[in-house]
């Protein structure tokens, strides 16, 4: 056992640093881009304060298209477009691109379900107090839904841990990477069984703090 | 101060026009309480969401205080919007807010000094008698706590209109009624000019100086309170009242004693409702009353008393004494039997 720790050690402490990195970065990135896009889906949805079809329907026939694609598609698929955003297509900084691009438009997805759950009849006591619109959306639209996003946003990192397993491919390392180079090609079964026991932990970790959070924020 | 000109909404669906609101003229004077009433499905949530033109009109104009309120750009109609305050049946204050920020939220984002908002929140607290709860989250309260809160929230940006969208609807008899008193202090010590709209008719005897009944989009009829409360005329006003006051005999039970006699609704307003009338009836003719349903209605305004009798005798003493009953001024209507 002794052994098996100083051995494994390090490198199963590296490969969780980067699992780290990559969930990190690539959420912050993916928060960045989908956050707006979900306020610009509820918003251009008919009915709503900035209603326009067009915007609309294309917005959801994008996300629908990127959700579509499962990541170890996606992965490769937009490899040229990562090359002309990073300058490269391996390591971390090359996965996080696709990273970005598989979780955006999830987060969009779930923030936009999260924002259509806020009562409408507060959204029209603050238009008839003469609130200017962007004032509701951050005051009223964001701030009702923050327990409810606080919890999409944590299905959506664990997502993104289950992602980054196949950011190996392109050498980008990893926990998940570890777990298949080690466990599967090298068959060193007590590897795979720790990085799964370490995945485990983490996942289970996220979510505890994400449901606190949540309830937390949550006044009912 | 508030004034529909001939005001209609129609909304367009897949089996063709919905006309919510049709042509609908009203006219609230300032410090005046205006009631409309009216089914769900009259067209009062529409109708109300007109006068702030949170629903556009299709056709017709929205006077608030002399302004017109249609041709009004974005920005201009906004900050007239802040003049006019508006509760809701469900009350619409943040979940995820205390009390106290429930009221200066919206103070803050309309721009109000720290001082000022923190002012505005203890003082309308303490109007709606809710100071000690500053600190407690919506979910904590009574329905009756929250539409105080929603009270507080729009008066505290002084407006000199409030809007009330069923605002005593989820609320039990006895919260109505102190909600009700609520609406009546602030109409009266704050001098705001009211407009409600409700499906209650004890909300529009409670606080109402005039009222308008809607069906179907239309007003089909208006008056004051006590014009209202004496003398309806259409069946759905008589229907409404009904709700309030046992005013209905059964037809068969009306024919049956009108076998011998008349059955005859007599309406009291005002002084004569204390006077011994009917004694005095029977005194000076030969009939017999004998009363069959009597109550006493307060309206803001005035007392109404609605007394139902069978009066038996000859045809010429009951005449007589019907008329006499006229000329002390007591509503009069024969009821038909089946």
């Amino acid at each position: 056992m002794e052994m098996f720790i100083q051995q494994w050690l390090p490198i199963i402490g590296e490969s969780v640093i980067e699992t780290f990195q990559m969930v990190t970065v690539s959420l912050f990135f993916a928060i960045i881009i989908g956050f707006p896009l979900g306020i610009l889906v509820v918003l251009t949805r008919p009915g709503q304060s900035l209603e326009n079809k067009f915007v609309y329907q294309i917005l959801n026939l994008l996300i629908n298209i990127v959700r579509s694609i499962p990541f170890i598609i996606l992965l490769f698929f937009i490899l040229p477009f990562t090359k002309i955003i990073v300058g490269t297509t391996i390591g971390v900084k090359g996965v996080i691109v696709p990273l970005v691009v598989y979780t955006a438009p999830y987060i969009a997805r779930l923030l936009e379900s999260s924002l259509l759950d806020v009562e409408n009849g507060v959204i029209e006591a603050y238009k008839a107090m003469g609130i200017k619109t962007r004032q509701i959306i951050w005051n009223v639209m964001l701030r009702e839904a923050r327990p409810s996003i606080v919890l999409g946003l944590t299905i959506a990192t664990v997502g993104l841990i289950g992602a980054t397993a196949m950011a190996g491919l392109v050498g980008a390392g990893g926990v998940g990477d570890l777990a298949y180079r080690f466990g599967h090609l090298r068959y060193e079964v007590d590897v795979m069984y720790a990085t799964v026991l370490i995945l485990i932990i983490i996942v289970q970790g996220i979510q505890t703090i994400g449901n606190r959070l949540a309830a937390r924020l949550k006044k009912d | 101060m508030i004034k529909l000109e001939s005001i209609s909404k129609v909304f367009p669906s897949k089996n063709g026009d919905v006309t919510a609101v049709n042509n609908v003229n009203l006219h609230v004077k300032k410090g005046e309480i205006h009631g409309v009433i009216g089914y769900s499905g009259a067209g009062k949530s529409t109708l109300i969401r007109l006068v702030n033109l949170l629903e556009k009109p299709t056709s017709g104009k929205v006077y608030i205080n002399g302004t017109e309120m249609t041709s009004l750009p974005q920005e201009k109609l906004r900050k007239t919007r802040q003049k006019i305050g508006m509760i809701f049946q469900h009350f619409n204050l943040l979940k995820t807010a205390t009390v106290y920020d429930n009221i200066a939220i919206p103070l803050r984002l309309l721009g109000y000094d720290k001082q000022e908002v923190k002012k505005r929140v203890e003082k309308y607290l303490s109007i709606v008698d809710l100071s000690e709860k500053q600190d407690t989250y919506p979910a904590q309260l009574s329905g009756g706590q929250k539409q105080r809160v929603a009270i507080a929230r729009a008066l505290s940006q002084e407006p000199e209109v409030l809007l009330s969208d069923e605002a005593t609807s989820a609320l039990d008899p006895e919260t109505t009624d102190s909600i009700l008193e609520l609406l009546l202090k602030i109409n009266e010590e704050l001098g705001i000019t009211i407009l409600l709209i409700t499906h209650e008719m004890n909300v529009i005897q409670k606080i109402c100086d005039y009222v308008y009944v809607l069906e179907h989009g239309d007003v089909i009829e208006h008056g004051s309170a006590i014009q209202l409360f004496t003398n309806p005329r259409e069946n759905t006003t008589k229907k409404f009242l009904n709700t309030i006051s046992q005013r209905k005999l059964s037809p068969s039970l009306v024919s049956q004693l009108k076998l011998k006699g008349t059955v005859t609704r007599l309406t009291f307003i005002g002084e004569n409702t204390g006077q011994p009338l009917l004694a005095q009836v029977s005194q000076r003719f030969q009939v017999v009353p004998n009363i069959l349903t009597a109550n006493i209605i307060e309206l803001k305004n005035g007392i109404v008393g609605n007394l139902v009798i069978h009066l038996v005798g000859e045809k010429e003493q009951i005449d007589a004494s019907l008329k006499f009953l006229d000329n002390q001024g007591v509503g009069i209507e024969e009821l038909e039997g089946n």
